[in-house]
């Protein structure tokens, strides 16, 4: 018989024994992770994961990532709803739940990525704070490090995304933390983000060095100065739109009349569109000799291009889609690539290229797929399934081209930029950076800047035919509606589509397919509506219209 | 009611059990082993046998009340989906525990058992009966016990089956001059290749199978072993489907120093090898369905498969049947057990149980369906390591008996493993074992990872009974998990169960025809860790892909999803009573129990705002869930003679199910899902995105409930053709399908009742048992129909058969196709003959048993799909959706033999 009182005592010593051990067998010892605290403890540690985690994010590798190249994102919001480009039903392809029907029509309460491309835009401003924290804590830890550039670059990205939320949403909320209280995320008025925006831009233009980001080397793919000055110029170009407030009652506040500080002068908002679109030209940027070079596969060569994407098949996971959506499936596998036969040009942008006329620009070919296509770098036409040739009918583009003759055929599609026939992924991963800002823009904002400061004449008519030259066309004389009319030429598919047309006023207005919404007409839509979400995390409300 | 389990020998009944404490309750509970034997949430030996089940799951379906199990798909390896009592998280742990003697496992490791080594099954469903196995069963647990070895008795028994399943119905598409007809009638340019193909019977076949089970069993005074080998060989009806299993376990028991130690050693170990052609069930039958019938099944002069290039979504179905998955499954566990029986009160036992799985995935997915070709190899590794020391102390002083259990319990599960990924195939000629025939490995393709959680628990239990008439038990339990932070890694749980055995009082003694009467009750609470991942409450950084870093390439690290640190325990609180009772010598049993439960705290996986998020999804602690139902089990027999005899159970259970609340704070900021949160879409071509939602998931309703567009009817679009006419549900003059517009709730996903019933009648050696099983309440949506009804899917996307004479245009997805889900299923029928042996062959062989088994003998059912029996249970990403991903309808014939020497 064993003591009672001696085995009651062991029970006790060993349950304490084991409460005592219990503790530590209930920590967890992450192997496969890195605790935040030990990720920036050098420059370089800082430059690649508080940095670097921004930087992967400006191209995407799924859907409503990324600044371009991705699908339902950003680009996709200002490319779909204009009279640029459309996603038409094929048949059982692409209705897609109505979604790209909706997009066009301006119906955007229906368009649900418009949340998931808010959510995008400022966990990017989020991931900007948290590197902004923690560029101050390493600061703290070593004064005699040198962290203005890393500083300068972080507040630079912020603005940035900040700009693009701004641009879609009008109202956003203005931060610093990388875990904000509630008071806040309150979302401002769009013009109190404007001002911000401009003069966090103008606050680090000089802490950043003057060398070119779309090139290989140490500045490869990062903001360096030229990009802000052309940020500035960009968002100083829509200022009559960013400073109002009230967009539905149909007036807007004076350019002109808006004064800026610019390096110790005060400028009207034109010439500070002039003088931030004169900086980057004096920097050494020039249009490159053929347009196709800056879509080409070795385009970060190109002197022309000032911020990109940079792109590789093996290691980066940005994705270039737009091709692969667009391209018809037998084109794509031509190619081969794959394709979803989707997207293509509307009307409008055909009827800007002179399609069919005798006056056809020389950058038709170069932008679009249109007729008979052949497969890269040869003669054999593309054909069907059934053996008859691919023809692509751009003039028969509709909302819904289902049951008809050209269900898979309707509309140009996108060239611009030069087929990879290394891609990987079914031709998503590319070689060809993906051109965000690049100098043609810059000259035609510096010319429209002209024209909107009342200075028409050689200067403007110079900008404007520098970029016409560049493309073979006749030399014109620049006036505000040629400008928006070269911006499509030029620009194409680049994804300022929607910002052009909300400044010339235009976003609105009717056209093929397209009926006015009822209440359209009153600029409800020139915004897009905020995620429920952050109404409910900040109590604000929604935007008026939706 | 308690939960209690049929042993062959009760007398081994407590030692032969690992973990002894059901065994313990039962020494508790009513003695009386008719009732026992009679108990429906118990699965006998008897009943495993009795039908010729390959999977060990396959013997509980429809058998206990409350319990749903569903296959996932007819896949030769198919896993199954079951859920105790309804679903009670919503984001994950709804698997109920498994322990199979005493050893943690999992539905995996279940299926791997050969059925022929199960002694019973017990599902313990109440919160005091799951008490003991704390968070883990949460959501209900099924003890599996194995047989043991018998003293005295030196035997050998041979199970084995052979049998074939076959395909009994597939959709009826349109055959190649239907579609050819159909295609110029709209005018599309048709590809015709001259043949008629019926894709869906072209990558099918007829699928063998085989099992067979050796097991070698004895004993001595003081020690008793058993051993067994099994192995099954089935193939699926997709070409090239096919799983095999090797299995072997094996038992011993010896009893040291008089009776103060017995020892208890098992092993286990299976390798399980699954190969199949269906890398992605919806593209594989999306394929054969909607394929151009126009073409052949053979290869193309180039060596490959014609391509159709209007239907990109989906692939010639042949080159499909060329992509190869593979999976290595190898499983082993051991475990021991020190039983002291120190005083003839007090009782030690040390449990002791460590189990290793992998999973080795190996896939090749060839050019023509893969753009570039996929090789892919994996590595998925699990080891568990568990330690159990339970201290009993049992005494009885006249009608007092009163049990007290203290427990302390440790486990660590070590999960890690690798995969990698290559494409830029230039040939289809090597695939899985020499991946490096890929040219390119990409970084996001390879990768390793490893966690290692563990947990904790102590638990005290009182049990007292009076007079075996009243009886007590109340437990308090603690669980700690490594997976949250300080201040909430513990959890308590107590619970308390009561009962009355009516039957033993007085004044019912004298009823000669009541042979048990007993009313129960117990109150509950119940932690889930509701399947959270380790480290989601840390901010810890992975690395997250690759930045341009001067010249270099460079891998940055980031956080990619929102820690909460406040994360804690879901708890589920449940109320549960119940009456059985046992009449005329037990010929007549029957039982009712009513159950609630609410979970609270209950984890959920928030849409949040960015910001003041980083990201939009938060999982916290918030919102609350009702499950609630009755039970009701019966078993009658009205025949029990010599040469004959007659048992009918049948067992029905409604359970109802309400999402009370997914709002809250998280510390300042108020967290609301949206009043409809989608759960489950479509997919396919032109069903991207979009108005497409079809089960959502709403406060105030059941966990998914079709929220859909009301058609009124079919109207013409003007050419002809025909549109689905959405009625203007909001009044608001336009039509509008998106959230809180023209959307109405439309019913459920999940069955509000679920019926199981067997029926078992044996004349002299013949024995028939036929299983019935039925469902009924929810809906289903035919998303199939929906599809291969629109007529602009030509001609890139076949149609059904039925398509061109309604003329439907139009994919919208409308209330038009949900159907009722209601069935009654034949699960099985089985003939039995055991063989009278003469006195010569009785020398050699004990016993010889002979049974012919069809599976899946006939539904009935109104729905017009495939087959009503989809994912009705789990919620997932196909809850209550029919949407080209139905595996064709089966059946299957096989013969047994059963042979003891």
């Amino acid at each position: 018989m064993i003591n009672r009182h001696i085995l009651s005592y062991s029970l006790l010593l060993a349950l304490s024994l084991l409460l005592g051990a219990c503790d530590k067998f209930l920590e967890d010892d992450p192997t496969d992770r890195l605790p935040a605290d030990e990720a920036y403890s050098t420059l370089s540690d800082l430059r690649l994961n508080a940095l670097g985690a921004i930087y992967r994010n400006i191209g995407g590798s799924s859907d409503s990532q990324g600044l371009q190249g991705t699908a339902r994102g950003v680009w996709d919001l200002n490319t779909f709803s204009t009279d640029e480009a459309i996603i038409p039903t094929r048949g059982a392809d692409w209705y897609d739940g109505g979604i790209w029907q909706n997009l066009f029509l301006h119906r955007f309460g229906n368009v649900d990525f418009t949340g998931d491309t808010w959510n995008y835009l400022f966990k990017e401003v989020l991931a900007c704070n948290r590197a902004l924290e923690r560029i101050g804590e390493y600061a703290a830890a070593h004064p005699t490090e040198d962290v203005t550039l890393l500083k300068a670059e972080a507040r630079a990205l912020r603005a940035m995304f900040l700009f693009y939320a701004m641009d879609l949403y009008g109202r956003v909320p203005l931060f610093t933390s990388s875990n904000p209280a509630v008071q806040d995320i309150q979302l401002q008025p769009r013009s109190v983000t404007f001002k911000h925006i401009v003069s966090e831009l103008q606050d680090v233009e000089y802490d950043l060095t003057n060398e070119r980001s779309s090139q290989l080397g140490e500045y490869y793919g990062r903001v360096t100065r030229p990009v802000v000055q052309f940020l500035l110029a960009k968002v100083l170009l829509n200022a009559e739109v960013y400073a109002d407030d009230d967009w539905t009652d149909g007036e807007h506040p004076d350019g002109a009349a808006m004064m800026w500080p610019v390096d110790g002068e005060r400028l009207n908002t034109w010439q500070a569109v002039e003088t931030y679109c004169g900086k980057i030209e004096a920097s050494g940027y020039v249009l490159a000799d053929d347009f196709a070079d800056n879509f080409s596969i070795s385009n970060e060569e190109s002197p022309e291009l000032i911020f990109t994407i940079p792109m590789d098949i093996y290691n980066y996971s940005n994705r270039f889609t737009q091709q692969f959506r667009s391209l018809h499936y037998n084109h794509a596998a031509a190619l081969g690539l794959n394709g979803e036969n989707g997207p293509c040009a509307t009307i409008e942008a055909m009827r800007t290229f002179g399609y069919g006329t005798d006056d056809v620009d020389y950058r038709l070919g170069l932008t679009y797929y249109v007729d008979e296509v052949y497969a890269e770098k040869s003669f054999t036409p593309v054909t069907l399934d059934d053996g008859s040739p691919l023809v692509y009918y751009p003039m028969q583009v509709a909302l819904d081209v289902s049951n008809t003759a050209w269900e898979k055929t309707a509309g140009a599609r996108m060239h611009k930029y030069e087929i990879d026939l290394a891609a990987m992924s079914d031709g998503q991963l590319r070689r060809n950076d993906l051109v965000l800002f690049r100098l043609a823009d810059v000259l035609l904002m510096h010319c429209e800047a002209l024209l909107r400061d009342g200075r028409p004449g050689a200067e403007a008519d110079g900008l404007l035919n520098r970029v016409r030259d560049r493309a073979h066309m006749e030399p014109r004389t620049a006036t505000l509606d040629l400008v928006l009319e070269e911006r499509m030429l030029e620009l194409a598919w680049e994804g300022w589509r929607r910002n052009d047309l909300i400044r010339y006023g235009q976003f609105t207005r009717s056209y093929t397919d397209r009926p006015q919404l009822e209440a359209d007409v009153k600029g409800y839509t020139l915004v897009f509506p905020i995620p429920g979400e952050t109404l409910t995390a900040c109590g604000s409300e929604q935007n008026p219209g939706y | 009611m308690k939960p209690i389990r049929l042993t062959l020998r009760p007398v081994f009944a407590v030692a032969l059990t690992a973990l002894s404490l059901s065994a313990l309750a039962q020494s508790v509970a009513s003695t009386d082993s008719l009732t026992r034997a009679l108990s429906p949430a118990v699965v006998t030996a008897d009943q495993v046998s009795q039908q010729q089940v390959t999977n060990p799951l396959e013997a509980i379906n429809g058998r206990v009340a409350g319990v749903t199990i569903q296959k996932s798909n007819n896949g030769a390896a198919a896993m199954n989906a079951v859920r105790v009592r309804g679903t009670t998280s919503v984001t994950g742990g709804n698997d109920p525990l498994i322990i199979i003697d005493g050893v943690f496992g999992d539905l995996n490791t279940l299926s791997s058992i050969y059925p022929s080594d199960i002694q019973s099954f017990t599902v313990l469903k109440d919160a005091s009966e799951t008490a003991q196995y704390g968070s883990r069963g949460a959501s209900g647990v099924i003890e599996v016990v194995t047989k043991k070895g018998a003293a005295h008795r030196a035997t050998v028994t041979y199970n084995g089956s052979v049998g074939f399943t076959s395909v009994v119905r597939n959709l009826n598409m349109l055959d190649a001059a239907g579609y050819r007809a159909s295609v110029k009638g709209v005018g599309d340019m048709l590809i015709d290749k001259g043949y008629d193909t019926n894709w869906q019977q072209a990558i099918q076949q007829t699928a063998f199978l085989q099992d067979h089970h050796v097991a070698f069993m004895g004993g001595g005074d003081r020690s008793d072993y058993r051993v067994s080998l099994g192995y099954m060989d089935h193939e699926g009806v997709i070409l090239h489907d096919r799983m095999r299993n090797l299995t072997s376990s094996m038992n011993m028991h010896q009893r040291m120093f008089g009776n103060l130690l017995t020892i208890e050693v098992g092993m286990f170990g299976n390798v399980q090898k699954d190969l199949t052609a269906v890398y992605d069930v919806q593209k594989t039958f999306y394929s054969a369905q909607a394929w151009n019938p126009t073409f052949g099944t053979a290869r193309n002069s180039g060596g490959g498969w014609d391509g159709f290039t209007y239907a990109n979504q989906i692939n010639h179905p042949m080159a499909l049947m060329d992509s190869r998955t593979q999976g290595k499954t190898t499983h082993l566990s051991t475990h021991a057990k020190l039983t002291f029986d120190l005083t003839p009160h007090w009782t030690l036992a040390l449990f002791g149980a460590y189990s290793h799985n992998e999973v080795e995935t190996s896939q090749f997915l060839p050019t023509s369906i893969w753009s570039g070709g996929k090789g892919y190899r994996s590595s998925a590794k699990t080891e568990s390591w568990l330690g159990t020391a339970t201290l009993t102390w049992d005494k009885t002083m006249g009608p007092h008996h009163l049990n007290v259990m203290g427990l302390a319990e440790i486990e660590r599960d070590i999960h890690q493993g690798f995969y990698t990924t290559t494409t830029g195939f230039s040939s289809n000629a090597i695939g899985i074992d020499a991946i490096q025939s890929g040219a390119v490995t990409l970084w996001d393709g390879t990768g390793s990872y490893r966690n290692a959680p563990s947990i904790a628990s102590f638990m005290m239990r009182l049990s007292y009974d009076f007079g075996k008439r009243y009886s007590l038990t109340a437990t308090m339990r603690a669980d700690g998990t490594s997976k949250f932070a300080h201040g909430n890694k513990w959890g308590y749980f107590p619970s308390l169960s009561a009962s009355w055995n009516i039957a033993n009082e007085a004044f019912l003694r004298d009823v000669d025809w009541l042979d048990d009467l007993k009313w129960s009750a117990g109150y509950g609470l119940a932690g889930n860790l509701g399947g959270v991942d380790s480290y989601r409450v840390q901010n810890l950084l992975t690395p997250a892909g690759v930045v341009p870093v001067g010249q270099n390439l460079a891998v940055s690290l980031d956080a990619l999803f929102n820690a909460n640190p406040d994360l804690k325990w879901e708890v589920k609180r449940s109320f549960n009573t119940g009456l059985s009772a046992a009449l005329m010598g037990n010929r007549i049993i029957a039982s009712i129990d009513f159950y609630t439960a609410k979970t609270i705290d209950m984890l959920y996986l928030y849409n949040v705002g960015v910001p003041p998020f980083s990201y939009n999804k938060l999982l916290d602690n918030l919102g609350s869930m009702r499950n609630s139902g009755v039970e009701l089990a019966m078993g009658f027999t009205p025949l029990a003679r010599r040469d004959m005899e007659l048992n009918i159970n049948a067992n029905v259970a409604c359970q109802s199910n309400k999402l009370l609340s997914l709002s809250g704070y998280y510390k300042d900021y108020w967290l609301e899902a949206p009043g409809e949160v989608d759960l489950v879409n479509l997919n396919g071509a032109g069903f991207h995105g979009g108005n497409n939602h079809i089960v959502y998931q709403m406060v105030g309703q059941p966990l998914g409930v079709f929220y859909l567009p009301h058609c009124t009817g079919l109207k013409s679009d003007g050419n002809g053709g025909y549109v689905y006419d959405i009625a203007d549900l909001d009044g608001s003059g336009d039509i509008n399908i998106a959230n809180g517009k023209d959307r109405r709730v439309c019913g459920q996903a999940m069955p509000k009742v679920l019926l199981g019933s067997n029926i078992n009648y044996r004349f002299k050696q013949w024995d028939v048992a036929i299983q019935i099983n039925g469902a009924f309440g929810h809906k289903i949506y035919n998303g199939t129909a929906l599809t291969y009804m629109n007529m602009n899917s030509l001609p890139g996307y076949n149609v059904l058969a039925a398509a061109p004479e309604r003329n439907i245009q139009d994919q919208t997805a409308t209330d038009y196709w949900l159907e009722r889900g209601d069935y009654v299923e034949i699960d099985y029928l089985t003939l039995g003959w055991n063989v009278p042996l003469g006195e010569q062959a009785r020398r050699v062989i004990s016993k010889l048993r002979l049974a012919f088994t069809v599976d899946h003998l006939a539904t009935i059912t109104g729905y017009s799909g495939l087959t009503p029996m989809i994912n009705s249970s789990s919620v997932g990403p196909t809850l209550g959706v029919d949407d080209k991903n139905v595996y064709p309808v089966t059946r299957s014939y096989y013969l047994g033999v059963n042979i003891t020497f």
